[in-house]
C-alpha cells in the first residue's frame, strides 16, 4: 500500500481558478442607473463576499492611469479593522455606502459602491500600491473589498443578483446587437 | 474533659458509637469498620489514661477480648467482624435485635436512654422489647440497620452496569438535615465542655466510607480504594423523609439569607442548598438554637434511607494514528444547516466497530464517544504515512476492551478503505494531554501537487500563447529559495486567516514557517510540479501555494516566480510520536 500524490492527477481539461472553485459571481449592472457601472459580487459558500468590478463596467474601457482612494469623506477604509469571531468593530455597510473612489489623473472619478448590506472586513490593500491589479485580475487578486453579511441578508442578495449564466448571456446579446 | 466524658456525653445525647467516636475526632479507619470492639475503651474502666490517638492506636493491639465481652452493643447491632467472645456473650441480645431488624416506626427517646444506663450498669433487659433507636446526628447512616436496603441497591445498581472493574470508591450524598444535627451536637458538647475543639469532629463521609464502604465491599465482591486509585465511582444518595421540615430551623437561625434566597427565586431554584445551610449555621449559637426550639436534636423519627445508588466508571482512552485515503471525507460529521453534507467521516468509521464492541447504540454513541485528534485535514486532503494521532474517549466504560478486541475494531476500520488503523491502545490521562498540547507544537510534512499557470520571469521571451511549462531552473529556483537566516527555517510567512475559516475565526495575520520545501518535475505532465513541504503548526499549505488573493505572502509564487496554483494535496507525515508503541494496556 504504497500511497503518493502522483497518483492524484486530476482532468485538467475542467481546471478551474481559486475563485471560480469556491465562490459563485453575481452581477448588478447599471448600479445608480450610470451605464456599465456593473458590479460583481463573488459570494464563498461560508457566505463570505468579495466585492470587485465585472468585466462590462466601463472602467476596463478607459486607459487611462488612476489611482484607488479608500478615504470616503471622514472615513479611512484602511483603518477599518474587526475583532473576534463576531467580527466586532468592523465599518458597518449599506447597498449605497461606497468602499472606494477610482480616480483618473485627469481629475474624472466614480465611485465603487458596496451593493449590500453588512460589515467591512478588510479593503485590498494591495491596489493602494499596485492599482493595475484591480484592471488585471478583477476576479482575483484585484478584488476590492471583502464583506461579512447575515446569512439571511447573503442568502437573499444571492438569489435576486444576476447569475454568472445570464449575465454571460446578456453580455453575448448586447455585443451581437452592437455588431448589428 | 476527657474522651469517656465526651463519648458518653454525646452518647446521651442519643449519638450512634460512630458517631461518637467521629465526634471524639478519631481518624482510624478500622475503629468505624469495627466499632463495637473500639468502643469498649470509652465505656469502661479504662486501662490506660487515653489522650492522644497515637495511643489509641498503640493500644488497639493491646486491647484484649476480654475488654469486648463487657462490651454491649445496645445502640449498634453486632456485626461479622465482631470477636466471637461477643457473640457468646449476647446471643441471648441478638435475639432481640432480631425482631428489632423490622422493627420501624415511633421511637421512644426515653425508652433509649434508660436502656443506655442500664446498659451501662451491666443490667441487661432481656424480656423488655427495646425499639430500634435512630442516631440523632448522622440520622442512622451510620448505623448498620440502614445498610442492607443499601446494600441491596448498590448490588443491584453494579450488577445492572456490569463493570468489571474489580475495586470501587464510593460517595455518600447525605442530607442536608445531617450538617444540622452536626452543629447541634458539636454546640452543646462545646457548651459544656469549653476546650473541646469542634474542628476535629471526623466528617460523616469518611466515617461512612471507613464503615460502610468496607462492609459494602464483600457485599459487592470489590475491593474498596479511595476515589484517587479506583476508576469505579458508586455515589449513594441518603434521604431524610423530614429533611425539608427540620431545615425549617435554618431560616429562624438566619431569616435574611433565607428571604433573599426566597427573593431571588430564579437564581436560587432550591429552596435549601447543602451551602446555604452552611452559611446558616456558620454563625449559629447553642442559645439561637434553643431559642428556635432545638434545645437539643430531637430523635428522629425515621431514619435516612437510600434514595438512589449511581454508579460511573471514569472514562478510558484508546488511542491510535487514522490515514485517511478518501478526498471525500471529512474528519467528523460535516452538517451544514442541519443537512449532511458528506455521507460518513473518519470519526464515524472508527466508531462504529468500538460502539459494536462496547454494545453501544446509535444515541448512546453521540454521548459515550468522544473523538480528538492532533488536527485535522480538509475534507478533500488525504492523510498518509503513519497517519495522524488520535483518540476516543469512552465515557463510562463497563470494561476494557482485551488485545483481541482491539485488533478487531482496527480490521473492522479498515476494512471499508477509506480508513486505515493499524494499532489500538489504551492511553492514560498524562499521554492524552500531549496529543492536545501536540496540536500546537508539531510539524507536518506534506506532499502538494501544484500547476504553473504563468510564464517564469525569467522566461520574457515566451510568446503569451505557448503553452506554461515547468523547467529545471524552476524547480532550481524553488529548490534554492529561502527569505530567512532563521536557522532551521526556509520561508517565513504571514497569513490571513484564510476566507474559507474566516466566518468562525477571527481575523489575524500569523507567522509561519516553512521548515524544508523540495520541488520536483511531474513525468508526462508539463506544467505540473510536486513539492515536499515541512511547515509548522497551523500553517495553511493550499493558501501558502495559491497565494490566497495575496492574503498569504509571500507565497510559492515568490519561489518561482510565476503564478501557481494547488490541485491535490496529502499529509505526508505528522511529526508526533503519540501513541508510544509498546504500551501495555492498563490493568
Amino acid at each position: 500500500m504504497e500511497f503518493t500524490i502522483l497518483d492524484s492527477i486530476p482532468d485538467l481539461t475542467n481546471f478551474k481558478s481559486f475563485t471560480d472553485r469556491y465562490f459563485s459571481k453575481r452581477y448588478i449592472l447599471n448600479v445608480d442607473r450610470i451605464k456599465n457601472n456593473d458590479i460583481m459580487l463573488m459570494f464563498h459558500s461560508n457566505r463570505i463576499t468579495l466585492l470587485s468590478l465585472a468585466p462590462s463596467h466601463f472602467f476596463f474601457k478607459k486607459n487611462d492611469n488612476y489611482k484607488i482612494n479608500f478615504v470616503i469623506g471622514k472615513i479611512d477604509r484602511l483603518s477599518n479593522s474587526v475583532k473576534g469571531k463576531g467580527k466586532k468593530g468592523g465599518q458597518l455597510l449599506t447597498a449605497k455606502s461606497v468602499i472606494c473612489k477610482i480616480e483618473y489623473n485627469d481629475g474624472e472619478s466614480f465611485d465603487v459602491p458596496s451593493c449590500m448590506k453588512g460589515t467591512l472586513i478588510e479593503v485590498n490593500e494591495e491596489l493602494v500600491k499596485h492599482p493595475k491589479l484591480l484592471k488585471e485580475m478583477p476576479d482575483s487578486n484585484g478584488f476590492i473589498a471583502i464583506i461579512l453579511s447575515s446569512i439571511a441578508i447573503s442568502e437573499a442578495t444571492k438569489s435576486e443578483l444576476l447569475s454568472h449564466e445570464d449575465y454571460l448571456k446578456i453580455m453575448t446579446n448586447e455585443s451581437s446587437n452592437n455588431e448589428k | 474533659m476527657n474522651q469517656k466524658t465526651i463519648f458518653k456525653f454525646c452518647k446521651d445525647l442519643g449519638c450512634c458509637d460512630r458517631c461518637c467516636l467521629r465526634y471524639l475526632g478519631v481518624k482510624i479507619p478500622n475503629a468505624y469498620e469495627n466499632s463495637n470492639e473500639y468502643v469498649a475503651r470509652f465505656q469502661d474502666e479504662p486501662t490506660s489514661n487515653i489522650k492522644s490517638q497515637e495511643d489509641i492506636q498503640s493500644n488497639e493491639n493491646t486491647t484484649s477480648g476480654k475488654d469486648n465481652v463487657i462490651v454491649t452493643d445496645a445502640v449498634t447491632k453486632s456485626d461479622n467482624t465482631c470477636s466471637a467472645s461477643v457473640h457468646t456473650d449476647n446471643d441471648s441480645d441478638k435475639d432481640i435485635e432480631g425482631i428489632q431488624d423490622n422493627a420501624t416506626g415511633d421511637v421512644d427517646s426515653d425508652n433509649i436512654h434508660n436502656d443506655n444506663m442500664e446498659y451501662k450498669n451491666g443490667i441487661l433487659p432481656p424480656t423488655k422489647r427495646r425499639k430500634l433507636h435512630h442516631c440523632v446526628s448522622c440520622l442512622g447512616i451510620l448505623q448498620e440497620d440502614t445498610w442492607p436496603d443499601t446494600n441491596l441497591m448498590l448490588k443491584e445498581m453494579l450488577h445492572k452496569k456490569s463493570y468489571e472493574c474489580p475495586t470501587f470508591a464510593c460517595a455518600l450524598s447525605a442530607p442536608i438535615a445531617t450538617l444540622l444535627r452536626e452543629r447541634a451536637v458539636t454546640l452543646l458538647v462545646r457548651e459544656a465542655y469549653p476546650e473541646y475543639d469542634p474542628n476535629t469532629l471526623t466528617p460523616l463521609k469518611e466515617a461512612w466510607k471507613w464503615s460502610y464502604g468496607a462492609q459494602a465491599a464483600a457485599h459487592v465482591g470489590r475491593s474498596l480504594h479511595s476515589g484517587a486509585v479506583s476508576p469505579l465511582l458508586v455515589t449513594v444518595n441518603m434521604e431524610y423523609p423530614h429533611e425539608m421540615q427540620e431545615l425549617e430551623i435554618l431560616k429562624a437561625l438566619s431569616p435574611s439569607l433565607f428571604e433573599s434566597r426566597s427573593q431571588q427565586r430564579k437564581r436560587f431554584a432550591v429552596e435549601f442548598t447543602r451551602r446555604a445551610a452552611e452559611q446558616a449555621l456558620a454563625g449559629a449559637a447553642a442559645a439561637a438554637l434553643r431559642a428556635a426550639g432545638w434545645p437539643a436534636p430531637p430523635e428522629p423519627a425515621a431514619h435516612a434511607r437510600c434514595a438512589a445508588v449511581h454508579a460511573a466508571h471514569a472514562p478510558l482512552h484508546l488511542a491510535g494514528r487514522y490515514i485517511k485515503l478518501s478526498r471525500e471525507l471529512p474528519q467528523t460529521p460535516w452538517i451544514l444547516n442541519g443537512v449532511r453534507m458528506m455521507e460518513s467521516s473518519v470519526q464515524e468509521i472508527i466508531f462504529a466497530p468500538i460502539a459494536a464492541a462496547y454494545g453501544l447504540t446509535p444515541e448512546e454513541c453521540e454521548h459515550r464517544l468522544k473523538f480528538m485528534s492532533a488536527g485535522r485535514e480538509d475534507v478533500d486532503v488525504r492523510c498518509l504515512g503513519d497517519g495522524r494521532p488520535f483518540a476516543v474517549e469512552v465515557t463510562d466504560p463497563r470494561r476494557e476492551l482485551t488485545e483481541a478486541e482491539l485488533k478487531r475494531v482496527c480490521e473492522d476500520i479498515s476494512a471499508g478503505g477509506k480508513v486505515v488503523v493499524r494499532e489500538m491502545m489504551y492511553v492514560t490521562r498524562e499521554e492524552l494531554a500531549e496529543l492536545k498540547k501536540g496540536e500546537e507544537t508539531k510539524c507536518k510534512t506534506y506532499e502538494a501537487l501544484c500547476i504553473k499557470l504563468s510564464h517564469s520571469e525569467h522566461e520574457h521571451d515566451k510568446s503569451p500563447t505557448e503553452p506554461v511549462t515547468v523547467t529545471e531552473q524552476d524547480i532550481a529556483n524553488i529548490n534554492s529559495y529561502s527569505n530567512t537566516s532563521e536557522p532551521g527555517v526556509r520561508v517565513q510567512l504571514v497569513q490571513r486567516t484564510p476566507i474559507r475559516v474566516l466566518h468562525r475565526r477571527p481575523l489575524l495575520a500569523r507567522t509561519r514557517h516553512i521548515l524544508q520545501l523540495s520541488a520536483a518535475a511531474v513525468p508526462g505532465q508539463p506544467a505540473l510540479l510536486a513539492l515536499r513541504v515541512r511547515t509548522s503548526a497551523g500553517t495553511y499549505v493550499k493558501e501558502w501555494v495559491h497565494g490566497e488573493l495575496a492574503r498569504t505572502a509571500p507565497a510559492l509564487q515568490a519561489a518561482l516566480r510565476a503564478r501557481v496554483d494547488i490541485l491535490a494535496l496529502d499529509v505526508a507525515r505528522v511529526h508526533l510520536d503519540w501513541p508510544r508503541r509498546a504500551h501495555p494496556a492498563p490493568r
